[in-house]
């Protein structure tokens, strides 16, 4: 741009921190604006009924807030990969295989079996197969360089048509019988069921998906892998030359993350679906978790309110539905995907400042560019051939 | 299994792939400049919802291709804004656009779900090639927009080994420091191809759903080709011409769950679906172990930051 | 006698960034036929009067006349049509394309289709012309340092460059490289072309300039015939105060050996870089120089010894101690202290804050003690006189020479036996390298040894007692660092011996 450049800053600015992702909410629900007028809808009418149904009343709140559970599992899932530039968007599919190994362990423990057992089995079956689902993409990444990236959402979509086979395509055992011409889930048993706070319908799981967020918050600020891992994220020849057991962590860091969305899996057909239902469980909600995780800039912290606001917008379906004026349910979608780009885009006034062209570089930059730059240049060439 | 199953198998695997050779040729421009596209399957879908729009408005096919292809074109325009000039991470804006670009396709194709179109793409068989065995059907007896892809991917191939703006194209998305210290305007040649790019990635969808569908579904008409469109990219070493070929074996392996299941093999449809994604699975693995270099563009997915001048 | 009118001349020529005023009033010209020398250490304003000139930077303040006309160069190519075409430190080439390709690159009357063969031509053409061994077809991946720069100085004659700009060209050639450079450069000279020689080695323009013009910390000190100069004054002006950058040797004879490596051989069968059963020792109290071109093997020499590559062959004992593949982990609790070449990359996290960094290698912790890594990073500091905001500043703020500190800090607080540091004074300004010849002098009479891996030899030749030229991964040399014959040392570089 003309007349204009960009600086780096030294720290990331507080105010932009705080900043962009407003701004990106805001810009978002412009955008969102735009479209809806264009198409004939009245969009202060429209927004206005999403919050009201929402937010305002008890019922609203109550499943906003039940929605913003597994988006808080599957924001911290996609945080705790993407800050070592893992890019593991395969929460859907791990979200599934949670549900998934969830609802089997469960059921075959049986009916007899008390809550103490059935809700551990219940969370660390869902951890344990959100995990597996991420293991084979982790390996690959880990030794063969494999690019995550689409390994994982392939899986994603090999997810759904395993979901969609069990239940809809053949009488396994996580199909109901007493439901021969309905294809539905196996019921689960009453002490495998998380138990609701009143009558509302927020379940032990946002217990589960707090404690989740303490416990990745301590392992990266407290934690020598949470060092590690900001190592490998800036610098990978770092952190090789430090002895930093660069594959181990990323299958670590890989596996934890498919855990976490796992045990989204988990909490949902515990707390919400109490079956495994290809059309209930969480869908779209490992992608949504990369939003969350994106909006909240990777903080476990931020991740809890960024859940909540994605949490409004997932739920808001339901009220656009009751509408008497049809908005396309699909507007959501494309709210969340333009509150992402705008959120990501504006990340650069985070990193940088805007100045007029005449007082651009840093000192230590200029300095640095002409003798270090070389310096990384060269070293760069001679690894590359 | 019968000969004329198996040729109109093989057939029906190049019109599948077809929408693939073109999102992949997209991609590949887009990374050959060093953007990593991560919206193809975005820009599919959008490219598929503004075809059938126009085709369903106008009755006509060719309308309908390129309103497709405007559509992929301008998603790819917001990313390469995000990309290029905000410098974002390009995996998460791809992937933004990706969920904002099916968002909209939907909500655009709301009004007409479930509807089929008028102007569809008609057969245009090739006369005397045709007759040809085997090869005649598969290959000679299809439509202008195959045809069209195999010209494209070499109007690729000798746009990028040949000329002088493909060498700068090589240039810029292998080191763009030089190729900027050469004078080469880097900026506007990633914009330039990812908007290219984008074009053909929407042409792909448009086909999709102009061919191969020809009805506005809601859920899952490109049924996440565009990812195997950028798995594609990789397995053809970023080559244009290669691209056909990895293109068709995954058109194979979508219509794979048709003609198994018409031949009685007792294999359930869910299991045969997951084919396509299982098998691009199998393809990286294999690239990534025998450790070919590969020919990736080696700026691909960082951003471009110039000393100020 | 008649004026001649400069092929290219710069007046009053002022560019700042913030805090620093990299060209302040800087004045300078170029005859045709001149070999024109442009003399400061680095930090001095060199690179940035060149990029000035060739139109990567606009000034500030000041004009630039073109044969006499004044001109505003808006980039690179606008530059080079003018006529002005330069040959940077760190090529600018694209190494997956051939030679012919790289030279094509961006040439505005290049025709759409690329006529491969008749480039080919003109390259080899050329090639003769000047004595530049160079060969069209092949890529420049494949290709040595010294015969990148080759293409580097064909694609600006290629496209008619009549001023050529040489920055720090020998710092990475061999002597009889360098000489062949001379060589080039008198050849263009003599055709009228004027060469501006940019170099911080004093040996070498007076050994290949006409004229030198002096800079320091952004000024011109003064304009000479080099005929009429000596290195003393050269230097007294390109320092301005009294720097003692005089070879230091060790006071007392070396002690045990503290670092053995026996037939060690590594890297991928047939590649470049390679280790053939090399074997090397560093003794307590003494450096030890490893000269050689780059691509011989010294990466993965530094790789060995700290731990980060195993060998196929071989060993590496750390006092005593074999260490061999065991990871860098065991070197380093062997004795072993590591600063590569890629400071703030490698040996920092950019991002991070000094005080992270200074911690970086702790992974055997369980916990991050951030209250101790601040206190270390507070300590080194001051000890080191880091110029740096506070313990939490990213590294990636510092200059090149607090940077290097900060890794020399970290590197030397476990007061290690054994230091392994490649290029230390690589892109350093004048106090920062005498601080860490300094600091390297004292570790060495604290009884450590320090092998010394630079592809710089009058770094080497500078602080080693013992030199070893490494060739092709093995050490075809091995001579005391008091007296070293240059020549000698060269052709051992080239593979050669005497």
């Amino acid at each position: 741009m003309k007349g204009l450049t960009l600086e780096r800053r030294a720290a990331a600015g507080v105010r932009e921190v705080l900043a962009v992702p407003v701004l990106s909410v805001l810009g978002g629900l412009l955008l969102g604006a735009i479209f809806l007028r264009a198409t004939g809808h009245d969009p202060v009418a429209v927004y206005r009924e999403m919050v009201t149904g929402t937010l305002t009343t008890s019922y609203g709140l109550a499943d906003t807030v039940t929605t913003s559970i597994p988006l808080i599992l599957a924001g911290l899932a996609a945080a705790v990969a993407f800050r070592v530039n893992l890019y593991n968007i395969g929460g859907e599919g791990q979200i599934y295989l949670g549900a998934v190994a969830a609802t089997g362990a469960t059921l075959w423990v049986g009916d007899t079996a008390p809550a103490v057992v059935q809700l551990p089995v219940l969370l660390v079956a869902g951890a344990a197969g959100g995990a597996a689902w991420i293991a084979v993409p982790a390996l690959l990444r880990a030794w063969f360089g494999t690019n995550e990236t689409i390994t994982t959402l392939m899986l994603n979509l090999v997810a759904l048509y395993l979901v969609q086979y069990l239940i809809l395509g053949s009488h396994s055992f996580w199909r109901d019988p007493d439901s021969p011409t309905f294809p539905k889930g196996k019921p689960l048993p009453d002490a495998a069921r998380l138990a609701t706070f009143g009558t509302t319908s927020v379940h032990l799981g946002l217990v589960v998906a707090l404690a989740a967020v303490g416990v990745v918050a301590f392992v990266l600020r407290k934690l020598r892998l949470g060092l590690d891992m900001k190592i490998m994220g800036d610098a990978p020849d770092a952190a090789r030359y430090a002895g930093i057991p660069v594959r181990r962590t990323m299958v670590v860091v890989l596996l934890a993350s498919g855990a976490l969305a796992g045990l989204a899996g988990a909490v949902e057909v515990g707390g919400r679906t109490h079956q495994l239902d290809p059309n209930g469980t969480a869908v779209g909600f490992g992608y949504t978790g990369i939003i969350v995780a994106a909006l909240a800039r990777l903080s476990p912290v931020g991740v809890v309110v960024t859940a909540v606001l994605l949490g409004v917008l997932e739920n808001s379906k339901s009220v656009l539905q009751t509408m008497s004026d049809q908005v396309p349910l699909a507007i959501t979608t494309m709210l969340e995907g333009a509150i992402l780009i705008f959120a990501i885009g504006g990340e650069i006034l985070v990193r940088h400042r805007i100045r007029r062209r005449t007082a651009p570089v840093t000192p230590a930059a200029q300095e640095t560019a002409v003798g270090e730059t070389a310096a990384v240049e060269t070293a760069a060439e001679e690894t590359a051939r | 299994m019968n000969h004329s199953v198996l040729v109109s198998t093989l057939a029906a695997a190049v019109i599948a792939g077809t929408p693939l050779v073109w999102a992949s040729l997209g991609a590949l421009l887009n990374e050959r400049a060093g953007v990593l596209n991560l919206g193809v399957e975005g820009m599919m879908l959008l490219g598929a919802c503004t075809a059938f729009l126009a085709s369903h408005a106008t009755g006509s096919a060719v309308v309908g291709l390129l309103a497709g292809a405007l559509g992929g074109a301008g998603l790819a325009t917001v990313h390469a804004v995000s990309s290029i000039t905000l410098r974002a991470n390009q995996i998460v804006s791809g992937l933004a656009l990706t969920i904002f670009g099916s968002g909209l396709a939907r909500y655009l194709g709301k009004p007409v779900e479930g509807t089929t179109i008028t102007g569809k793409i008609g057969d245009l068989p090739v006369p005397g090639l045709r007759a040809l065995p085997v090869l005649g059907p598969v290959l000679f007896d299809q439509d202008a927009l195959v045809y069209l892809s195999w010209v494209a991917c070499a109007l690729a191939a000798f746009y990028l080994g040949r000329t002088r703006p493909g060498l700068n194209l090589r240039a810029v998305g292998d080191s763009p420091a030089t190729a900027d210290a050469m004078g080469i305007r880097v900026a506007a040649t990633r914009y330039a191809h990812t908007l290219a790019g984008g074009a053909l990635c929407g042409v792909g969808g448009a086909y999709l759903v102009l061919r191969v569908v020809s009805s506005w579904n809601q859920e899952g008409t490109t049924g996440g080709q565009g990812w195997i469109a950028l798995a594609l990219v990789v397995f053809a070493g970023w080559r244009p011409l290669l691209v056909i070929a990895g293109a068709y074996l995954f058109g194979l392996a979508l219509r794979a769950n048709f003609a198994l299941q018409g031949e009685g093999v007792a294999i359930p449809a869910e299991l045969l679906s997951m084919l396509p994604y299982l098998l691009t699975i199998v393809v990286l693995v294999v690239l990534s172990v025998t450790k070919r270099d590969g020919g990736a563009p080696q700026s691909l997915g960082r951003p471009f930051v110039r000393d100020e001048r | 006698m008649a004026e001649v009118q400069p092929l290219i001349a710069a007046e009053g020529i002022v560019k700042t960034f913030p805090g620093v005023v990299a060209n302040d009033h800087v004045d300078v010209e170029v005859l045709p036929g001149e070999i024109h020398a442009l003399l400061g250490e680095n930090g001095a304003g060199k690179s940035t009067l060149a990029a000035v000139l060739t139109g990567l930077y606009r000034p500030d303040a000041g004009r630039v006349l073109v044969d006499g006309r004044e001109v505003t160069i808006r980039s690179p190519r606008q530059g080079l049509a003018l006529g002005i075409g330069m040959v940077h430190q760190h090529f600018r080439l694209v190494p997956r394309l051939t030679v012919a390709e790289n030279v094509l690159l961006g040439d505005p009357d290049a025709p759409r289709l690329l006529r491969a063969r008749q480039v080919e031509q003109r390259v080899a053409e050329l090639a003769v012309r000047y004595g530049l061994d160079v060969h069209p077809a092949a890529r420049v991946g494949d290709l040595t340092v010294g015969e990148r720069q080759r293409v580097e100085i064909v694609k600006t004659l290629y496209r008619g460059a009549r001023v050529l700009l040489l920055d720090e060209p020998t710092a990475v050639l061999t002597p009889q490289e360098a000489q062949a450079l001379f060589t080039t450069v008198r050849a263009m000279a003599a055709e009228g072309k004027g060469v501006v020689f940019i170099s911080h080695k004093l040996s070498e323009v007076q050994a290949v300039s006409d004229r030198v013009t002096v800079m320091r910390d952004g000024r011109v000190i003064g304009r000479v015939p080099t005929a009429g100069t000596d290195r003393h004054e050269l230097a007294r002006m390109m320092v301005g105060r009294e720097v003692d950058l005089s070879p230091r040797r060790a006071a007392a004879p070396p002690g045990d050996v503290v670092l053995a490596l026996d037939g060690v051989s590594a890297g991928a069968a047939g590649g470049r870089g390679r280790l053939e059963q090399l074997s090397l020792s560093v003794r307590r109290g003494e450096i030890v120089g490893v000269a050689g071109v780059s691509g011989n093997g010294q990466r993965a020499l530094a790789e060995v010894v700290a731990g980060l590559r195993t060998p196929d062959a071989g060993t590496v004992r750390i006092a005593g101690t074999d260490t061999t593949g065991r990871g860098p982990q065991a070197a380093r609790a062997a004795g072993l202290a590591y600063a590569p070449e890629d400071r703030n990359g490698t040996g920092l996290a950019p991002s991070l804050s000094v005080a992270e960094n200074m911690v970086l290698t702790r992974t055997t912790d369980r916990l991050v003690r951030m209250g101790r890594a601040r206190a270390a990073a507070r300590a080194a500091i001051e000890a080191y006189q880091i110029k740096a905001p506070g313990p939490d500043a990213p590294t990636r703020s510092l200059s090149g020479g607090n940077v290097q500190k900060v890794l020399l800090a970290r590197e030397l607080a476990t007061s290690p036996d054994v230091l392994v540091v490649c290029s230390p004074t690589w892109g350093l300004d004048v106090g920062a390298v005498e601080f860490v010849r300094g600091r390297l002098d004292r570790l060495r009479a604290e009884g450590a040894g320090v092998l010394l891996i630079s592809e710089d030899l009058d770094e080497v030749r500078a602080l080693s007692d013992r030199i070893c030229v490494l060739h092709s991964g093995r050490i075809v040399l091995e001579t005391a660092g008091e007296g070293a014959d240059v020549a000698q040392l060269g052709l051992a570089m080239m593979g050669d011996r005497a």
